[in-house]
């Protein structure tokens, strides 16, 4: 009797599903465009808009820019709310740290990503180094791809920890981090923020920490971090 | 009299005297976010990039690397040294290709990229990003520090073709509605879900050939009583060698995001069994490949619901007849 009432008062539409947030991909913003591309003879035309989809033609070549399944208003853009984390006096088992905001907007790339790679651990110019993290127990340490606890005062070293949107999921909390892939060691950028969501704003907050020993030598420790903002292809 | 004077001198002396630490913002655009680029040997192309400075005063520096597919959804690792046959300089007066260029507040710079291929370049896909980099300032002289130094690209895909044809070979490598039960059903998988579940479905293309592909097409969802929905592929671009995750839509969005991404999530009651199915076209004159999955939905809560209800129901009568 049920599965008959079932059958009868509840067929599925197929075509009407709900959902809560649906993506829009399609929207037809026609904001006009401008000369933008020209080459010995032609000129080409950037045209924002569903009709254009920005395709150009021309004898030998074709160049096709933009997304072609998506035109927005919205240009790809990346943002570092602070870009000197200054960690001032580091004192031995007092942990520092400093934060920065990452902020994406892509409304005309479907899909992005985000890297981080430091260009050496922090360092003097006497080439001392800050070793990088490797989080509370050494003997399960975090990595440049997995973060770990790293709450002991006793652990030192210098590495990250990521929260807000589309963050790698192993950064559960606060107190997870991970080192920096180092570029003087060859070791390859990491993602920091990925989604293949259309989408804007969106934003993750970096908290760079260092810590360390009694008998770390004195000195202003430096180094840089390079993040990398791509659309996808 | 004088020590509230003095108070206030001593308090605004503080306000005033001690140095203010200004963060220093760094936030850039640049379009057009993607470049496809379809080339015979000995030809070149002017491309104009606009590089916004919606930040601080900034020093900014151009220069192309290759990238590579680094997985399924999108992600790309680019390599630290250049490579390949295509060539890059900048068409402008006053801005070199690698040599540092100043720019304003609020400041869009127009960057003229040319793109040359030189004579006898072989026939094949070569992957590019053009990126654009600030400058870390120095750190300040007896404190420790971090400098972040931002970068923003976009990728420029070139296929050197001298003849214009194109090696095309594309397949489905995967294609299957995620999460669910699997019940082995007369030798056959098959998922079984909750009627109420929504329901991420995965469609993964591979390109075995040796240039980029678009596929474009759609997934059809079936039903018991031959209603059906359909979801369009987003033509995105499969780079030659590499497989991607496409995305279809409209999707729903699942509330707690699955690890790998997924191309389509259906939500919805469904009830029965349905039929998936992609039909994928790779361009003009190129056979359409075609795919299908199923699955079957349930009231499974509703019906374990309902005999609980019966149960808890049959037993406070009982227990009132007592």
């Amino acid at each position: 009797m049920l599965f008959v009432l079932a059958f009868i008062v509840l067929p599925a539409h197929a075509g009407n599903y709900e959902s809560e947030r649906f993506r829009i991909q399609y929207g037809a913003v026609n904001i006009g465009g401008e000369n933008q591309v020209s080459s010995g003879g032609y000129n080409l035309s950037v045209s924002l808009g569903q009709n254009a989809a920005g395709e150009f033609q021309s004898n030998g070549y074709v160049v096709k820019a933009g997304f072609q399944y998506l035109h927005s208003i919205i240009p790809f853009r990346f943002t570092i709310s602070n870009t000197n984390m200054n960690f001032g006096t580091i004192v031995p088992q007092v942990p520092a740290t400093q934060q920065t905001v990452l902020t994406v907007s892509f409304g005309g790339a479907g899909a992005y990503q985000v890297t981080a790679q430091e260009e050496t651990p922090l360092k003097t110019l006497a080439a001392v180094t800050i070793p990088d993290t490797a989080c509370d127990n050494e003997s399960d340490p975090c990595t440049e791809t997995s973060s770990k606890p790293w709450r002991n005062a006793a652990a030192y070293g210098f590495g990250y920890n990521m929260s807000g949107e589309d963050i790698p999921p192993d950064f559960s909390d606060s107190g997870f981090y991970r080192p920096f892939p180092d570029l003087f060691s060859k070791e390859s950028p990491e993602t920091v923020m990925t989604s293949t969501n259309v989408g804007k704003n969106k934003q993750s907050t970096v908290t760079f920490k260092v810590n360390v020993s009694p008998i770390q030598a004195a000195g202003s420790y430096q180094s840089i971090v390079k993040f990398v903002a791509t659309p996808s292809y | 009299m004088k020590r509230i004077l003095s108070s206030i001198l001593a308090i605004c002396f503080c306000l005033f005297a001690v140095s203010s630490v200004t963060a220093q913002q760094l936030s850039l655009s640049i379009t057009p976010p993607l470049l496809e680029l379809s080339i015979k040997p000995g030809k070149s192309v002017l491309i104009a990039y606009t590089v916004g400075n919606y930040g601080d005063p900034a020093a900014l520096r151009a220069k192309v690397l290759p990238f590579r597919a680094k997985d399924n959804h999108g992600n790309i690792v680019i390599e630290n040294e250049f490579s390949g046959p295509v060539r890059f300089s900048l068409d402008n007066a006053d801005i070199q290709m690698e040599q540092p260029f100043f720019a304003k507040s609020r400041e869009k710079k127009q960057l003229l990229l040319r793109i040359r291929i030189p004579e006898g370049a072989p026939d094949g896909d070569y992957y590019y990003s053009f990126l654009v980099e600030s400058q870390p300032a120095p750190g300040t002289e007896g404190v420790s520090s971090s400098q972040a130094q931002g970068t923003i690209g976009s990728n420029i895909l070139v296929t050197v073709t001298g003849s214009g044809r194109i090696d095309i070979k594309g397949k489905v490598s995967r294609f299957e509605a995620l999460k669910g039960f699997s019940l082995n059903l007369f030798g056959k998988k098959i998922k079984v879900f909750d009627s109420t579940d929504k329901i991420p479905v995965v469609l993964e293309v591979a390109n075995d050939g040796k240039n980029m592909i678009k596929p474009e097409g759609d997934i059809v969802l079936k039903g018991n009583f031959d209603e059906q929905a359909k979801y369009e592929l987003l033509s995105q671009n499969i780079l030659a060698g590499s497989s991607r995750i496409l995305s279809a839509t409209p999707s729903a969005e699942l509330r707690r995001p699955l690890k790998e991404p997924v191309s389509l999530v259906l939500s919805g009651f469904f009830l029965g069994r349905y039929q998936l199915s992609t039909n994928i076209s790779f361009g003009e004159g190129t056979p359409n490949i075609y795919s299908q999955t199923s699955f079957i939905a349930l009231p499974i809560k509703f019906i374990a619901g309902f005999i609980v209800a019966i149960f808890l129901t049959t037993y406070i009568v009982k227990k009132l007849k007592k």
